[in-house]
């Protein structure tokens, strides 16, 4: 029987308990995603971008929790010419939320990028900056450092700068804002075109944990005091979210701090799981679940440094 | 591997972009400008020597015996561009997205200009007094649908 199980039936299966309303869950895994966008106001004013976009696509929607994020019908803008001239960013939604709830601490200062390819993060942040101050963009394989830097280039991106090492290594570098948007099993794309709908065992989640827990631990440890580091993934396991933020807080002395976005449902970090009981500060964690906000499932965590 | 621009050369882009296509040199004061290889000038951020950077901020010119805009430059600058613009209709830049060169008619002065549709700059071409020579990358050929 287990052989016919889809991988939306075993993710609504594993988080059942966790999850406040399973119907509407697994309905919602089982609809496919709209294509979304951003407007990369570097390339134009976002005005006269999005009237150019309603010639083609009249019913594109503005998202109540983001002013530059827009719902489309569409499902190839990719071939659009805004696309092309880097006027827009085709990225998902929930992608676009850790960069906006410090968006207030990104001003003209240094951000490190621990994760950065394919980009979606690090234009985003630039665009918010303006492209001004200074993003260092890391990521560890060559392959993903070239659609980052085919990216950057398209947005025309200029105040970041490429890194390519596996950031445990990475040199100690003071920053104001650390992103650790951590590789993951990548549950909470379910919904996308093309997701990667790998049946994962349980050992699997042990292996993005300590993957995890490896580069979050180098984020803490590098930040000075008063820094934050934002933790994301686009996964609901609490093996590669509460987990990996409950170990790493207490380690570093980070101080969780709460997440909301005006417009946006968001569910609390979990505080129990498969037994093991984790620190009470975690419920300050975010979760984003697919059928509170029509999108797909996402993580963050917010800390500070003390 | 980047290293600092010398001002001798910095001046010649500065120059070439105020002449060809009326840029005010204050549009680069925030930047560092950098040499990488084959004569490639990036302008970006502050270098920080320790991280071992793969790249710094953004490629905008080739340097050999003329300077050469890159269509990363003409996208991102194409707002300030006060002269030798191309305006294309819909087929051409449909067939100028996707790579090809083009026969037409304009009264830019030869050299390289930019390609616009409907005040968007699409990227670099080079103009030889009969044909719009294509300088958008490979890479970034496109098929557009929407337009």
């Amino acid at each position: 029987m287990a052989n016919f199980q889809t991988v939306q039936d075993r993710i609504a299966e594993r988080y059942s308990e966790i999850i406040d309303e399973p119907a509407d869950f697994i309905k919602s895994i089982n609809k496919p995603l709209k294509q979304s966008f951003r407007i990369n106001t570097i390339k134009g004013k976002k005005e006269e971008i999005v009237n150019k976009i309603r010639d083609y696509d009249s019913n594109i929607k503005n998202v109540k929790w983001c002013d530059n994020a827009f719902i489309s019908n569409l499902t190839n803008l990719g071939s659009s010419i805004e696309h092309f001239s880097g006027q827009i960013y085709i990225q998902e939604l929930t992608s676009m939320i850790p960069p906006i709830i410090v968006q207030d601490l990104l001003q003209k200062n240094r951000i490190i990028d621990c994760c950065a390819a394919p980009g979606s993060k690090t234009t985003q942040i630039a665009n918010i900056m303006e492209n001004k101050g200074h993003i260092i963009a890391n990521d560890s394989r060559h392959a993903r450092i070239k659609s980052l830097r085919g990216n950057l280039d398209r947005l025309g991106i200029t105040n970041t700068t490429v890194t390519l090492r596996d950031f445990q290594s990475f040199p100690n570098t003071d920053a104001e804002v650390y992103f650790v948007d951590a590789p993951c099993s990548s549950e909470g794309t379910v919904r996308k075109k093309n997701a990667v709908t790998r049946k994962w065992k349980e050992k699997d989640y042990e292996r993005f944990n300590k993957i995890q827990k490896g580069l979050l631990k180098k984020a803490c440890q590098m930040s000075p005091i008063g820094s934050t580091v934002v933790y994301s993934t686009c996964t609901f396991a609490p093996e590669e979210n509460e987990d990996v933020v409950n170990s790493i807080i207490n380690e570093e002395n980070m101080e969780l701090k709460k997440i909301s976005l005006n417009g946006m449902k968001m569910g609390k970090g979990i505080t129990n799981w498969k037994k093991t009981e984790y620190d009470g500060n975690v419920e300050k964690c975010a979760r984003i679940w697919p059928h509170h906000n029509d999108t797909g499932g996402f993580f963050i965590a917010r800390m500070e440094k003390c | 591997m980047l290293t600092l621009l010398d001002k001798t050369k910095k001046n010649i882009i500065l120059e070439y972009c105020s002449e060809r296509f009326g840029i005010n040199d204050n549009e680069f004061t925030d930047y560092k400008w950098y040499i990488g290889s084959k004569n490639r000038i990036y302008i970006g951020p502050e270098e920080i020597e320790r991280i071992n950077a793969e790249s710094i901020g953004l490629c905008i010119f080739r340097l050999d015996k003329t300077p050469k805009p890159t269509t990363n430059f003409i996208q991102l600058f194409g707002g300030k561009i006060k002269k030798n613009i191309v305006e294309l209709d819909k087929k051409n830049t449909m067939a100028f997205c996707n790579g090809l060169n083009l026969e037409i008619e304009t009264n830019n002065e030869p050299g390289f200009v930019s390609v616009n549709y409907n005040q968007i700059a699409l990227g670099c071409g080079h103009w030889n007094g009969k044909i719009l020579k294509n300088q958008i990358p490979k890479s970034k050929f496109c098929k557009i649908n929407f337009l």
